[in-house]
């Protein structure tokens, strides 16, 4: 079997992420089958409420990959601005390259075939840590977020405990 | 079967240089490889902006969005122009790197001195290990097999004792230990610096050195160890280039809005191209085309048409095809899994393997990472910094304290499915550096909970199918996506954003 262009880019990041762990960072391809799908591992940032959590999430490939972004999806609970109640995340780098027609974000911010899953992954972790929250992907905790940070922390400390069965 | 064992699947990489003694040519091998498709550099082009890509890599991404992908300054393809040093520059490093790497990973005395000594199956043995990652050491290739020894047999031997004393007290990971000559008696060889009785030098040249080419011409063949002329391709290939037919010459870029239908056809078929499709599919077929056929023309080794012609079917199976995911748009964006691999050609095979393959390599760092974040919630906890929250987001608040924890195992439906999943992940030990290919060793090993696995693996493909359409966005297209269900109870609270992820 030969490798298209997206493929080969995959198996050449999981190689490096392998060979070369970021730290507070597990990834790779689920399957063999399918390297279009890969699962993640995320450490919560320290100094943030999610210190101490550890969040799965899946990465999807378009065909087009590095061209085009993957979507990204925690698989656990998430409360957070900018992660959509599904745990569809939402954050620029992640939106296709070309400019925001809301201009939240200028085109450098957006995706591009330069990025990585490396990259895509420290974004989602200094997320966690700073939301954005010119646009909320999950209303409720972005205004929990603003209006009462103490509120929020506890919920996000609590969910994260539960995660790890404590 | 594991495919990441396959030759097809072994993708060499810039960190396999890490943890060996030349790790400072990661970097150097960095510069040889392309910003976007992070492989060496494929006929690499000049941008106006003076940055470099592969010819294909920049055609594509200007067809994106006319931008350069590290800059984003505007560019477009007339204005690309071959940056031919890099390109023989790019093929030397590719052809020395095996050698190179081979040689980082062994110890060279062993490497130069007993040749003879590791055997036949050596160099197919250190093939099928190489990309396993740095070694301290071979213990096959260091002990002598034979019985019958020659001086210069047992003179190696000696030779090797005296620098593994050496290896022992110098890390060999410290690139200076080369510079401090022991006081030994003996000397360096000039070109691959073991160490040996000044008159062996002559012969260890003529004779056993990796780097001398007249020791290689009268050793057994040793593939790409051993520079023959023919793996320096540069000479063939310009004079192959030179007495070749005139290269092909490059498309123009056609200006589709004012190309009707029947002209757009008519344009396809005397390319010798499919004239099916919307009308949507037929511009991207022919821009396709164009871009597969101007970055062959900046090729050193042009591709026969039949070749291009393959790639274009292959771009329609995949990224082409609307009905495949990424083609985006149509409305089998949420097939799942099963379809998007089928439309990569790819086979869905062994389900339970899949737990399997996930659990050999991150087994390790999954418990890893659940036992670290559990006890630091735990130390947290006993600091009196985690405060016992309201614990809306979830139960089981109150186990926290100085006893023991209870095993993970025992839990069951909790909310979160993530950690179960980790809890019945089979101890194994944390991946270290470059054990890619191990995976298919330890692949044959039953391993234990398996049937666990293959259940959680089930059940979360059961959930990818049902994942909504919209959250699929594949697409350039700015479309504007209605709320997800998910967000139906927030709806009434704000108008969530309207921006798709
Ligand atoms: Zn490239
Ligand atoms: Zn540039
Ligand atoms: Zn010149």
């Amino acid at each position: 079997m030969s490798l298209n262009v997206a493929q080969r880019r995959l198996l050449q990041e999981y190689r490096a992420l392998t060979n070369n762990p970021p730290e507070g960072i597990t990834a790779g391809p689920i399957s063999e089958d399918d390297l279009l799908h890969w699962e993640c591992l995320i450490q919560g940032p320290e100094g943030t409420p999610f210190e101490g959590g550890v969040f799965p999430a899946e990465l999807k490939f378009p065909n087009d990959y590095p061209h085009m972004p993957p979507t990204m999806k925690f698989l656990g609970d998430i409360f957070h601005p900018n992660v959509y109640p599904s745990g569809l995340v939402c954050i620029s780098i992640l939106h296709p390259p070309g400019d925001d027609p809301n201009h939240y974000e200028t085109a450098s911010e957006r995706w591009s075939p330069i990025q990585s899953v490396e990259k895509i992954l420290l974004s989602v972790m200094s997320m966690l840590a700073e939301p954005n929250d010119e646009s909320p992907a999950n209303v409720e905790a972005a205004k929990m977020w603003r209006e009462k940070r103490s509120e929020y922390e506890a919920r996000v400390k609590a969910s994260v405990r539960a995660s790890l069965g404590l | 079967m594991d495919v990441f064992g396959d030759e097809a699947f072994n993708v060499p990489d810039s960190t396999d240089w890490l943890g060996t003694p030349l790790a400072c040519l990661m970097p150097v091998e960095q510069a040889f490889r392309c910003h976007v498709c992070k492989d060496f550099y494929d006929s690499p082009m000049l941008t106006s902006c003076n940055h470099t890509f592969c010819s294909l890599c920049i055609r594509r991404c200007l067809s994106v969005d006319s931008k350069c992908p590290l800059c984003r300054a505007t560019d477009q393809e007339s204005k690309l122009r071959g940056n031919w040093a890099l390109r023989e520059a790019v093929e030397a490093f590719k052809n020395s790197r095996k050698v190179l790497l081979e040689f980082a990973r062994t110890p060279p005395t062993i490497q130069a001195i007993l040749p003879d000594q590791a055997g036949p199956s050596s160099p197919s043995k250190r093939k099928a290990t190489e990309m396993e990652g740095p070694k301290e050491e071979d213990p096959e290739s260091k002990r002598p097999r034979r019985s019958t020894r020659s001086t210069r047999a047992r003179a190696a031997e000696l030779t090797a004792a005296i620098l593994q004393e050496e290896q022992d007290t110098t890390p060999s990971a410290d690139p200076d230990y080369v510079d401090q000559p022991p006081d030994d008696g003996l000397v360096a060889c000039p070109i691959c610096l073991t160490r040996m009785k000044e008159q062996q030098v002559d012969r260890h040249l003529d004779t056993s050195c990796p780097g001398s080419p007249q020791a290689a011409s009268k050793r057994r063949p040793i593939p790409a160890q051993t520079p023959q002329p023919s793996t320096f391709p540069s000479f063939n290939t310009r004079l192959t280039s030179q007495t070749n037919q005139k290269p092909p010459e490059r498309l123009p870029a056609l200006a589709y809005s004012m190309l009707r239908d029947t002209a757009l056809r008519k344009k396809l078929s005397e390319l010798g191209l499919s004239t099916h499709g919307s009308r949507q599919l037929l511009e991207k077929r022919h821009k396709e085309w164009i871009t597969l056929w101007n970055a062959n023309c900046d090729s050193s080794r042009p591709k026969k048409r039949s070749e291009l012609l393959r790639d274009l079917d292959e771009w329609e199976r995949t990224v082409g095809n609307p009905g495949t995911a990424a083609g985006g748009g149509g409305g089998q964006q949420g097939l799942g899994l099963m379809a998007r691999a089928q439309a990569t050609g790819a086979q869905i095979k062994d389900k339970e393997f899949d737990g399997k393959a996930w659990a050999t390599r991150y087994g390790g760092s999954f418990g890893d990472l659940i036992k670290q974040a559990r006890q630091g919630i735990k130390r947290q906890t006993l600091d009196g910094n985690g405060e016992k929250a309201d614990t809306k987001g979830g139960g089981g608040g109150e186990d926290v304290g100085p006893a023991e924890l209870p095993t993970l195992q025992a839990r069951e439906g909790e909310s979160s499915a993530a950690p179960t999943r980790m809890d019945i992940v089979p101890p194994s030990s944390p991946p270290r550096p470059g054990q890619v290919d191990d995976a298919d060793t330890e692949h044959d090993g039953q391993a234990p909970g398996k049937d666990a696995i293959a259940e959680d693996t089930a059940m979360r493909e059961q959930v990818i199918p049902g994942t909504p359409d919209k959250e699929r966005q594949w697409e350039t297209s700015q479309q504007q996506q209605p709320p997800i269900p998910g967000d139906a109870q927030l709806s009434g609270m704000k108008k969530p954003n309207p921006e798709t992820c």
